[in-house]
């Protein structure tokens, strides 16, 4: 993973923000004050809410009075430096804090956790966070995730606790997934995330752990979230999905490539492949359970269900207008033509359909070279051979009719080759052995 | 049809797979360190501190069961979920404790390959650095799995004591009596090795790595009954061979008086009865298998539990420059261990036994934090450990406690 982009520093390059940044790690264990200056307690967490909004408000503080975790409201802060916390007025309710959905601990949840660095694309722990005044409240608007921050805060006294703001980036560039009950979904996070690959997505939900992970995959958009999915490793894969609601399984499923998702269910236990098909719209669910029953050593069980079918008697225009609807599947390089019965007839390329006449009935393009076609129960060394003999980018899978039912492109070969290693300790990054 | 035989195959094949950390870590605890503290300890106090022995492969069973659960549940290593948890202080004291166990248990793994070289004649200015160089090549050069059965192999060199054990005809009687009624002299002597062999038995570093093993493989709570089934059997296989060690030193050096063990070959006279006059080849054999075993994994282990401090784990595909904790950690170890062993004059057998003491001190913090992860509803989920389990750790760590304090007192104060 390389580091792209420099961690966009918006906030943190505005005037004055710099010289008001406190540290977080710093400042939990400080005195906490009433107005006159009477210590009413310790600090122990700052509580966040998350609203949507890329620079959460501390909503309250958490602070150690008469052996108690009290809470007090945000809003009677009147003064918050690198050493103690001023508030505006003495009246503090003694009763023990409760997490709410949606709020987040600093100290808690975020600090020493794991988070992602969206513009360095790599997984990180914080080693302190920063907070500064923006907007008429006291909001979250720096991370420091460097090494040396960490070592700092090792040593006792001023000098652990002074800030390295040299480091800090903008909250803004990271993507925290600690969060207890709800997601934490900042809209900023998001839209940096969704400008990944998703091979690179699928790195860092391989180097996140537990709660972490299944957090990440709550947070993304469930197409890209599909297609990282298809970039993981089987075993990872399986581990992730029993790591999330059956519901969100049953989302990000149905948003993969047929096959993939077939592949996936056919590997996970009855019991849960059930429940999460449970999940689908019936359509979809109905389809997989069908794949899934196919032997994966056989046609059926490589095949992609995904392919576009036109009647001989439609149109060139209709055949490329359904091309145009389906651009971003890798399927569409052409429509498989069947005729009045719903048998197959032929594959026309997408460029056999530009040279054409839109008007053109499509029965005209219908000519040698003919595709390759195998039953569902067709060997998988059969097919290999079938590929190699015709050198064709893909072979359509017809049942007893003769009706087309999906087709095995190249990759779906390579799939089926390649040995799938054994699963467990066979495995991993290869740091142990 | 095909469906059915395909799951049993697979099944095999993940059990398979997944047997391995356990009784490597099991095996590597009998290393030339756990050899020798379990010699030392029958030699010198014959079958009656056999108990101590038990107790420790019980707390190795319940620790490395723990380990595992932690490292599949939260898929985290201990340090570095020791910082999330308790902070910054917490995650460097833990990763320094495990560093310095290590730096010590390394150094323990190159005595044994000197103590084993001077049986064969070969200085161990030659030995050391020879083993050194040729581990840290297997390692980084990512070859070690293709040797590792070879390690493995000679490791298990010492399962002859087993055979060894019933050949030298034991006091069968006293050594169910001495594995069962607990007793103990209120001797520096019975302490000191009563601590060793919990150090050496229970050691740090087969706790981060059973730990790191399950978060570097991605096992999930479904790999996790074949996991604790190799821990548990590489735990009471590290106990058996213990035990037979014990009992085969009491029958035949203690119970010819010899009861100190100065250097290897005075050990490997244990293994007469059974090898006559191969006594010693066969035992320096076990102890090179065992030593390279283990300093094959420890630094890997160590430097990957170590970086878990700063995020991801680090890992052999990474370069220097981006993975300096990783290299740096790896380095210092080896480099200081060797230079220990090194030094002129240097008392092997002293460092073995000693080094052992390091681990059980250096213990204390790391089953501390364990404990408190155990009982961490957040972390562990339904995982969470039962309140009676809580009870039987915080026993043990107490056992420990008492042993280290004791032995620190007749030390200093006594």
């Amino acid at each position: 993973m390389t580091k792209t982009a420099t961690p966009a520093k918006a906030v943190l390059t505005r005037k004055g923000i710099q010289g008001s940044l406190v540290s977080v790690a710093g400042i939990i264990g400080r005195p906490v004050k009433d107005q006159d200056g009477k210590d009413l307690g310790k600090l122990l967490d700052f509580v966040v809410r998350h609203g949507g909004e890329t620079y959460p408000p501390v909503s309250g503080l958490i602070v150690r009075v008469a052996g108690r975790r009290a809470y007090i409201d945000g809003a009677r802060i009147a003064k918050l430096t690198n050493d103690e916390i001023t508030l505006s007025s003495a009246k503090v309710n003694l009763t023990e804090y409760q997490r709410r959905t949606g709020e987040q601990l600093l100290d808690g949840d975020v600090l020493d956790h794991q988070i992602v660095d969206v513009n360095g694309l790599r997984v990180v722990r914080t080693s302190d966070l920063y907070l500064a005044p923006l907007d008429k409240e006291i909001r979250l608007v720096g991370v420091d995730v460097s090494f040396r921050s960490f070592v700092r805060r090792i040593f006792p006294g001023t000098f652990g606790r002074k800030p390295g703001v040299d480091q800090v980036i903008d909250w803004a560039s990271v993507a925290s997934l600690a969060d207890d009950g709800g997601v934490v979904r900042t809209t900023a996070t998001r839209e940096a995330l969704s400008k990944l690959r998703p091979a690179d997505i699928a790195d860092i939900i391989e180097d996140l752990e537990g709660r972490e992970q299944s957090a990440l995959i709550e947070l993304l958009d469930p197409d890209l979230a599909a297609d990282a999915l298809e970039e993981m490793e089987d075993d990872e894969l399986q581990g992730l999905l029993r790591g999330i609601s059956d519901e969100r399984a049953a989302e990000l499923l149905s948003h993969m490539e047929p096959d993939e998702s077939a592949e996936v269910l056919r590997d996970l236990d009855d019991e849960h492949s059930e429940s999460i098909l449970a999940q689908m719209a019936p359509a979809m669910a109905k389809q997989l359970r069908r794949l899934v029953e196919f032997d994966e050593t056989h046609a059926g069980g490589i095949m992609t269900t995904h392919m576009l079918i036109v009647k001989e008697s439609d149109t060139v225009s209709d055949a490329l207008k359904l091309l145009v609807e389906h651009r971003e599947r890798d399927i569409s390089d052409g429509v498989t033509v069947v005729d009045s019965k719903g048998k197959l007839l032929d594959h026309i390329q997408i460029i056999e359909l530009i040279a054409a006449k839109p008007s053109e009935k499509l029965e005209t393009l219908v000519k040698a070279p003919f595709p390759t076609a195998v039953g569902i129960e067709t060997s998988l060394d059969d097919v290999i051979e079938e590929f190699s003999n015709n050198r064709g980018s893909s072979v359509i899978v017809v049942d007893e009719k003769g009706k087309p039912v999906g087709r095995i492109l190249a990759d779906d070969i390579i799939d089926a080759m390649v040995p799938a290693e054994s699963s467990g300790f066979a495995q991993g990054s290869g740091a142990l052995s | 049809m095909s469906n059915k035989l395909d799951s049993r195959k697979l099944r095999l094949g993940a059990f398979l797979a997944v047997m391995g950390p356990g009784i490597i870590a099991g095996l590597s605890d009998d290393d030339p360190a756990g050899i020798t503290t379990y010699s030392q300890l029958g030699a010198q106090f014959g079958y009656q501190l056999l108990w101590t022995l038990g107790v420790s492969t019980i707390a190795l069973i319940l620790f490395q069961d723990l380990g595992a659960r932690i490292g599949v549940v939260t898929r985290q290593g201990l340090v570095g979920l020791v910082r999330q948890k308790y902070g910054a202080r917490s995650g460097m004291l833990s990763a320094l404790a495990l560093v310095l166990a290590n730096i010590g248990t390394m150094t323990a793994e190159f005595a044994g390959i000197a103590a084993a070289g001077n049986l064969f004649g070969v200085s161990k200015y030659i030995t050391v650095p020879l083993a050194g160089i040729v581990v840290s090549f297997l390692v980084l050069r990512g070859s070690f799995a293709r040797v590792e059965k070879v390690f493995f192999l000679l490791a298990s060199v010492f399962i002859a004591y087993v055979i060894a054990g019933f050949m030298a005809k034991p006091d069968w009687s006293a050594a169910a009596q001495g594995l069962l009624v607990p007793s103990m002299p209120l001797s520096r002597d019975a302490l000191f090795i009563a601590t060793a062999t919990l150090g050496t038995t229970l050691a740090p570093w087969g706790l981060a790595f059973i730990q790191s093993y399950a978060v570097d493989k991605r096992l999930t709570k479904e790999d996790l009954k074949l996991l604790r089934v190799d821990v548990w059997t590489g735990s009471l296989l590290t106990g058996i061979i213990g035990f037979f060690v014990v009992i085969t030193c009491a029958a035949t050096l203690n119970g010819s008086g010899q009861t100190t063990i100065n250097d290897a070959a005075q050990a490997a006279v244990a293994l007469k009865p059974l090898a006559g006059t191969l006594a010693k080849e066969l035992f320096a054999v076990g102890l090179i298998g065992a030593a390279l075993l283990a300093a094959s994994i420890l630094p890997l282990s160590t430097a990957y539990a170590v970086t878990d401090l700063t995020g991801r784990p680090a890992a052999l595909d990474d370069k220097v420059d981006e993975a300096p904790l990783f290299y740096a950690t790896f380095a210092a170890i080896t480099i200081v261990a060797a230079s220990l062993v090194l030094i002129p004059g240097a008392p092997l057998i002293r460092i073995l036994v000693l080094t052992q003491i390091l681990n059980a001190i250096l213990l204390l913090p790391l089953l501390i934090y364990m404990f408190g992860i155990a009982r961490d509803g957040r972390l562990m989920g339904e995982y969470k450990a039962s309140n009676r389990m809580l009870g039987v750790y915080a026993i043990i760590i107490g056992l420990i406690f008492l042993c280290v304090g004791t032995l620190l007192w007749f030390t200093f104060a006594g």
